[in-house]
């Protein structure tokens, strides 16, 4: 209990004691996360605004008089000052508009180029959220499908090299990490593709199918996500292992399984969580753009990739402000998880 | 460590179900069924030709629409004109054209091809507020005869109707009950090609084979587009066999894929120069004289040695499929001498003097322009050119391309390539060297403005080409408000088993009486 308490706690049950103070937790971090929110929408919305390529020029192609030009740039509302800009698509927000893609078409179209002042106009172009709804399903699938194949090959390794400190699973843990890490993600793909597709046939490799299409993409992810995994599973685990609590539960009568499982795990899972939640997500999110690109394959990231090439700045802007909710809200149930586990701490 | 039964029975049926996952990918994805074309670009979200100007909806057009003629604009005879939905054609005067019609042909919808359609597509497209009117040489009216035979009019906007002859090549046909509904043109393309269009799903096209096509329906039942942006993602797909089809490959995929043993390889002359434009309406090159000296600084066969495969030397600002080509003897050659003599008369001996010098070019859309542009950069400079080299991502590079509200551009010179369809020389000479427009280069030069009316006004193709041979293209080779540095060839793959495609310069594909087996 903190020093500080208020006495009007000392009064109210232990139940209510763990409520308030999740309430408090979750009321303070989620204001924070919001704050976060707002300033990295901010930033991208001003880097977009700022950065050369005319979205204009992008959607009525190269033969455009510059005043279609200035007209197509007035109804986007291109013109304004950036603070203007960014405040009424906050008030948009707040009404769930996430705009219209300034691409993309209803009908699946996507690059610009027509200059038909008919066909330029919003209500023609695809909703962002569609956009997104359509391709999340896939990011997930994939996202998870890597975490799990990463999971597979990491938690054994990672723990036997905690445990081993000397030996075999150590050097292979070390060596394994050290090969992974550096190698790029994009020349893994366009190997791994080029091996285990182009030349034997064995797997599928492009776009999406069916789910055969998941695995060599999955493998990239994973390839990234194990070295970090492996890393940390073994120093964590390493870390409890050396712990005195560890040969005095042996000696009391515990199996070296029992205390591994029970105790040594659950020590280890705090730094493994808050690792996952700081380092982990924002690789695999970084990687999994990449990753989708090379494969075309049809998810979140191909369609950002895509829209960054094509200008189409309210994609990139939802996919932004998405991507860093998500992040700020999984670090939040990551903390908020790490108190459970391990009353000692506070966030 | 003891191995119990129960762990010994997980661990077997992981390592089966993980050695039977291959069997999951067995290569259905293979098997016949749709051609797929991996497409290096995509169409915008308006299906009315007469909309855009972006090369790949041109491409994706030339499967759904047919046109009065076809000009395969090969080296050997570019000037070819072969019949299509029209059986001929002949001049009546110097503002007439009469076409008659080919006879049982239907649109994808049904309705009968007749010649109500040829003047709604002429007079809806040449149309001066409809974007894609760049492509006409000018408004048109269309007299019908009788059914079958219409009669292109242009004494009332003041120029040859000539100037049709093989424009009438490019420009698609479109029904007249589209043209009245403005929306339907826009959702789906209805015209009277080998293909017809089904849907769209994301960044998929089909198409399908088109049973009353004039020429007999296609044996390829349908055509997947598939857009592809990553050059090395379509090349791993036609190894893997999830594609039939792709283009704009980059020379060392083209010199590796020739080997393989399930794909050929097509290389082949496009309509596209690529050129290096000054900006001719603000110093230093405002001056001609320094202008040319740039031109002869410049060893364009290293050039070509960097590009490889993809171009093809010429000394023309026209490639060489376009009618009106020529080796132009006057063309400004590599010559460091006559570079600094020019040089120093204009003021700037050996360079000094000069303001610095900001050459713009894209990198990532095409092939090798970083290279050789640190190859022309380093020429220059070695001449005493203060220049600075500008590499940009295609968007950044495309704002920075055309000349603006205020007439000015940015930088000095600036790389580009510039593709038509048909031979038609004007669709590469005007937009460029005319001054009503120099879209990129500013130039406003009469005598320039002069011989393009001339050749533009000629009475015959054999008076045309001549003017154009003689005097228009050496003209603009000795004021170089561009340097054309090579034209390029296109470089493309495709499966071994696909037989009879037919590529047009400027992209389209003719796929009427390809097999894919």
């Amino acid at each position: 209990m903190r020093a500080s308490a208020s006495p009007a706690l000392v009064f109210l049950s232990p139940d209510k004691i763990k409520m308030a103070f999740a309430l408090e937790f979750f009321l303070r971090r989620i204001s924070q996360g919001v704050l976060i929110v707002l300033a990295v929408a901010f930033v991208i919305f001003t880097l977009l605004r700022i950065a050369p390529g005319d979205p204009t020029r992008i959607i009525l192609g190269p033969m455009a008089t510059p005043s279609a030009m200035e007209e197509t740039a007035q109804r986007l509302g291109l013109r304004d000052p950036i603070p203007v800009q960014f405040l009424r698509y906050l008030g948009d927000i707040a009404k769930g508009d996430f705009g219209n893609s300034f691409i993309r078409g209803k009908q699946g179209g996507t690059t610009g180029g027509s200059q038909d002042a008919g066909s330029a106009a919003p209500v023609e172009r695809a909703a962002v959220i569609e956009l997104i709804a359509r391709a999340l399903p896939y990011t997930l699938l994939l996202a998870a499908c890597g975490f799990l194949l990463a999971c597979l090959v990491s938690i054994p390794l990672g723990i036997l090299a905690g445990v081993r400190n000397r030996g075999w699973p150590q050097k292979t843990a070390l060596y394994l990490s050290s090969f992974f890490v550096s190698l790029p993600n994009v020349w893994v793909g366009i190997v791994l593709i080029y091996l285990l597709s182009a030349r034997t046939g064995w797997l599928p490799a492009i776009g999406y199918q069916h789910i055969g299409y998941v695995i060599i993409p999955a493998i990239v992810v994973a390839v990234e996500l194990a070295p970090v995994m492996i890393r940390s599973i073994s120093v964590a685990v390493a870390g409890n292992v050396q712990e005195p609590f560890y040969e005095i539960g042996q000696v009391r009568g515990l199996s070296a399984r029992a205390m591994l499982f029970r105790h040594v795990l659950r020590n280890a899972a705090v730094p493994l969580l808050n690792s996952f939640g700081a380092q982990m997500i924002g690789m695999l999110l970084g990687g999994l753009f990449v990753v989708e690109y090379i494969f075309s394959f049809p998810g979140i990231g191909l369609l950002t990739i895509n829209a960054v090439f094509q200008r189409d700045f309210p994609v990139i802007q939802t996919v932004a402000i998405f991507a860093s909710t998500v992040l700020v809200f999984i670090n939040i149930a990551v903390d908020f998880a790490s108190t459970t586990i391990d009353r000692r701490l506070k966030f | 460590m003891t191995i119990n039964r129960r762990e010994f029975m997980k661990a077997t049926t992981l390592s089966v179900a993980a050695l039977s996952v291959p069997a999951i990918a067995s290569r259905a994805f293979a098997a016949s069924g749709p051609l797929i074309f991996a497409a290096a670009g995509t169409v915008t979200s308006s299906w009315d030709p007469t909309s855009h100007t972006v090369a790949p909806q041109i491409t994706a057009e030339g499967f759904l629409f047919g046109h009065l003629t076809k000009c395969p604009m090969t080296e050997a005879n570019p000037g070819e004109i072969l019949p299509d939905l029209a059986t001929e054609w002949s001049v009546i005067d110097e503002h007439t054209l009469e076409y008659k019609l080919r006879q049982g042909v239907t649109f994808h919808d049904g309705q009968p091809f007749t010649a109500a359609d040829v003047k709604a597509t002429y007079e809806y497209a040449s149309n001066p507020d409809r974007p894609a009117s760049a492509w006409y040489p000018g408004r048109v009216d269309v007299e019908i005869i009788d059914d079958h035979t219409v009669r292109l009019n242009t004494k009332q906007y003041g120029y040859p109707a000539l100037n049709f002859w093989y424009v009438s090549s490019f420009l698609p046909i479109l029904s007249a009950a589209d043209i009245a509904n403005p929306d339907m043109l826009k959702q789906r393309p209805n015209g009277t090609g080998p293909f017809r269009y089904v849907e769209t799903t994301g960044d998929q096209i089909r198409f399908a084979a088109f049973d009353k096509f004039h020429e007999g329906k296609p044996s390829i039942e349908e055509v997947i587009w598939a857009y592809v942006p990553d050059a090395n993602t379509r090349v791993l797909g036609l190894l893997n066999g999830q594609y039939h089809l792709t283009e704009r490959l980059e020379p060392e995929q083209y010199l590796s894929l020739q080997k393989e043993a399930s794909l050929k390889t097509d290389r082949s002359l496009s309509s596209e120069n690529k050129y290096l434009h000054f900006r001719c309406n603000k110093p230093p090159f405002d001056d001609p004289r320094i202008r040319l000296a740039v031109c002869h600084s410049i060893d364009r066969s290293q050039v070509l040695e960097i590009v490889g495969e993809a171009g093809q030397a010429s000394n023309c600002h026209l490639s060489p499929v376009k009618f009106g080509f020529t080796d132009v003897k006057t063309y400004p050659e590599y010559d460091p001498e006559k570079a600094q003599a020019l040089l120093a008369e204009a003021g700037f001996p050996n360079g000094q003097g000069l303001p610095e010098i900001e050459y713009i070019t894209s990198v990532g859309f095409y092939p090798k322009t970083r290279e050789y542009g640190e190859l022309i950069t380093a020429m220059l400079q070695e001449q005493g050119f203060p220049v600075k080299l500008t590499t940009l991502e295609p968007a950044a590079w495309e704002e920075q391309l055309y000349r603006r509200a205020d007439g000015q551009g940015p930088g000095h010179i600036i790389d580009v390539g510039w593709i038509t369809g048909s031979p038609e020389p004007d669709l590469v000479l005007r937009p460029n060297y005319h001054s009503q427009f120099a879209l990129v280069n500013g130039i406003s030069d009469p005598q320039i403005d002069e011989s393009l009316e001339k050749e533009r006004s000629a009475t015959s193709t054999e008076e045309r080409l001549k003017i154009l041979q003689e005097e228009t293209l050496p003209l603009i080779a000795q004021k170089a408000p561009s340097i054309s540095l090579f034209s390029s060839v296109f470089l493309r793959a495709m499966s071994a088993k696909l037989e009879g495609v037919q590529f047009y310069p400027n992209g389209p594909i003719d796929l009427s009486k390809a097999t894919l087996s």
